[in-house]
């Protein structure tokens, strides 16, 4: 099964703990062979699969919890703005998060802010950025417009930049 | 354009999801902005790391094993209910049939399906409405899982159905009288493959449901019950409208309520006006 890394490692960011996420592969397994034939041959079989992983998080109890904790806020993030958030002062910030992540090639630190996010933002970080996957395959995977996609992935950016933020403290050194 | 860049165009850049128009405008305004410069490179290396990092787990060789043995058996006894018995009861040596097994099996399907092409309306129908439950399904586990109120929150069915008025394009009746132990929460406005659609809200003792109702020019037939995930789906057209009923309760309850909400669209039982 090509697949099974994938879903396993994206299964496991989600539900966050080894249990949870064989139970939630072998669950999507099952649903995947049992609706098969539901499966148009020629369109899109990763997306296909991921969308029926996804469904079978939200119904888990850790995707329920999950649900409850997050309120997305779409609207907030509808490409219509200038992007002064990311300006303030016009100027070039040269001690980012991500320009010390690479300068110091620190895995762990991205991991350790990778888990900070919340399941919504986090999902979108690992099918874009992880999984390669186009808005297209994304939105099809979520059920969501395309504009939601980019404005979900961004949202989800400047979270990860964020916990990036309290990860780093100024002064730390980190491992190379 | 003399402003930043927006996010999204940022996100978009780096994930190469801008048109050709798009492109040439993003790369005239970098090539004098050194501000969104900086930050579409940013978000590059940041994408670039984040790629590697999120590949961390890797499937242990027993979920494997377990999974060739469900594919053996799914291929064998289909029967969802003996699936769940399999996936509790310890391995047996018989069934390790291996990768091959499974592809194979997929491999069969996949034949089946080019063979069932002249079925294939049929199946898209089927498909069509399998993604409507979906749908209904999501949608009631978001209203579960949120701890906002109703859009319209009463439980007088007078204030319920005007709250509609304008925001749908037809209109619904409530049943005068519910069955026992069901009370009305409110309703919210919500959307079903891109319609706008009424999302009434009930309670069944302490079991939550959901009706969503939506319009429909076929003739009222009631379906049966199908199930998603463990929650009961219900679907009825009556009166130009077509309903769908999901929760957890027990299916003559909600059957009770199917049929109550029914006749007040055709009009057999006192309605609220």
């Amino acid at each position: 099964m090509p697949l099974l890394p994938s879903l396993y490692n994206v299964a496991f960011w989600l539900s966050r703990n080894a249990a949870d996420a064989e139970d939630l592969v072998q669950e999507t397994f099952l649903k995947a062979l049992r609706g098969f034939a539901a499966f148009e041959p020629g369109s899109n079989f990763k997306a296909w699969i991921f969308r029926i992983l996804r469904n079978t998080y939200l119904t888990s109890r850790a995707g329920l919890a999950a649900r409850r904790t997050v309120a997305l806020e779409d609207e907030l993030w509808d490409g219509n703005d200038t992007g002064a958030a990311l300006h303030p002062e016009s100027a070039i910030d040269r001690e980012t998060p991500e320009m010390n992540l690479i300068r110091l090639g620190d895995r762990a630190a991205l991991q350790s802010a990778m888990e900070m996010l919340p399941a919504p933002l986090l999902e979108m970080i690992l099918l874009c950025d992880v999984e390669e996957m186009k808005y297209r395959e994304i939105a099809t995977v979520l059920e969501i417009p395309i504009g939601t996609v980019m404005s979900r992935i961004a949202r989800a950016r400047a979270a990860l930049r964020e916990a990036l933020q309290s990860t780093m403290t100024p002064g730390k050194e980190f491992r190379v | 354009m003399t402003d930043h860049l927006s996010p999204g165009f940022l996100t978009a850049l780096a994930d190469g999801e801008l048109s050709a128009d798009q492109l040439a405008l993003v790369n005239e305004h970098l090539a004098g902005c050194p501000s969104c410069t900086s930050s579409a490179l940013h978000q590059s290396l940041l994408k670039s790391a984040t790629a590697k990092a999120g590949q961390r787990y890797t499937p242990p060789p027993h979920l494997q094993e377990r999974l060739m043995r469900l594919a053996s058996q799914t291929s064998s006894q289909p029967d969802a209910s003996t699936l769940r018995v399999a996936h509790l009861s310890p391995s047996r040596p018989s069934w390790r049939l291996g990768w091959a097994a499974a592809a194979a099996m997929l491999l069969v399907s996949l034949s089946l399906v080019l063979l069932q092409r002249a079925d294939r309306r049929t199946e898209n129908a089927s498909a069509e409405q399998a993604a409507l439950v979906t749908e209904v399904f999501d949608q009631h586990i978001a209203t579960l899982a949120a701890s906002l109120p109703p859009q319209v929150l009463s439980t007088d069915r007078h204030t319920v159905k005007p709250w509609f008025q304008g925001k749908i394009p037809f209109s619904f009746n409530l049943p005068e009288s519910l069955p026992r132990d069901t009370t009305l929460d409110g309703a919210n406005l919500t959307y079903l493959h891109s319609q706008p659609v009424a999302q009434l809200l009930f309670s069944i003792g302490r079991h939550r449901v959901s009706v969503f109702l939506r319009q429909n020019p076929g003739v009222g037939t009631d379906k049966p019950i199908a199930e998603h995930s463990g929650f009961l789906v219900m679907e009825f057209t009556s009166g130009g409208l077509e309903g769908f009923l999901i929760s957890d309760v027990d299916p003559a309850r909600l059957g009770e309520l199917a049929i109550a909400i029914a006749q007040a669209q055709s009009g057999d039982q006192k309605q609220s006006k």
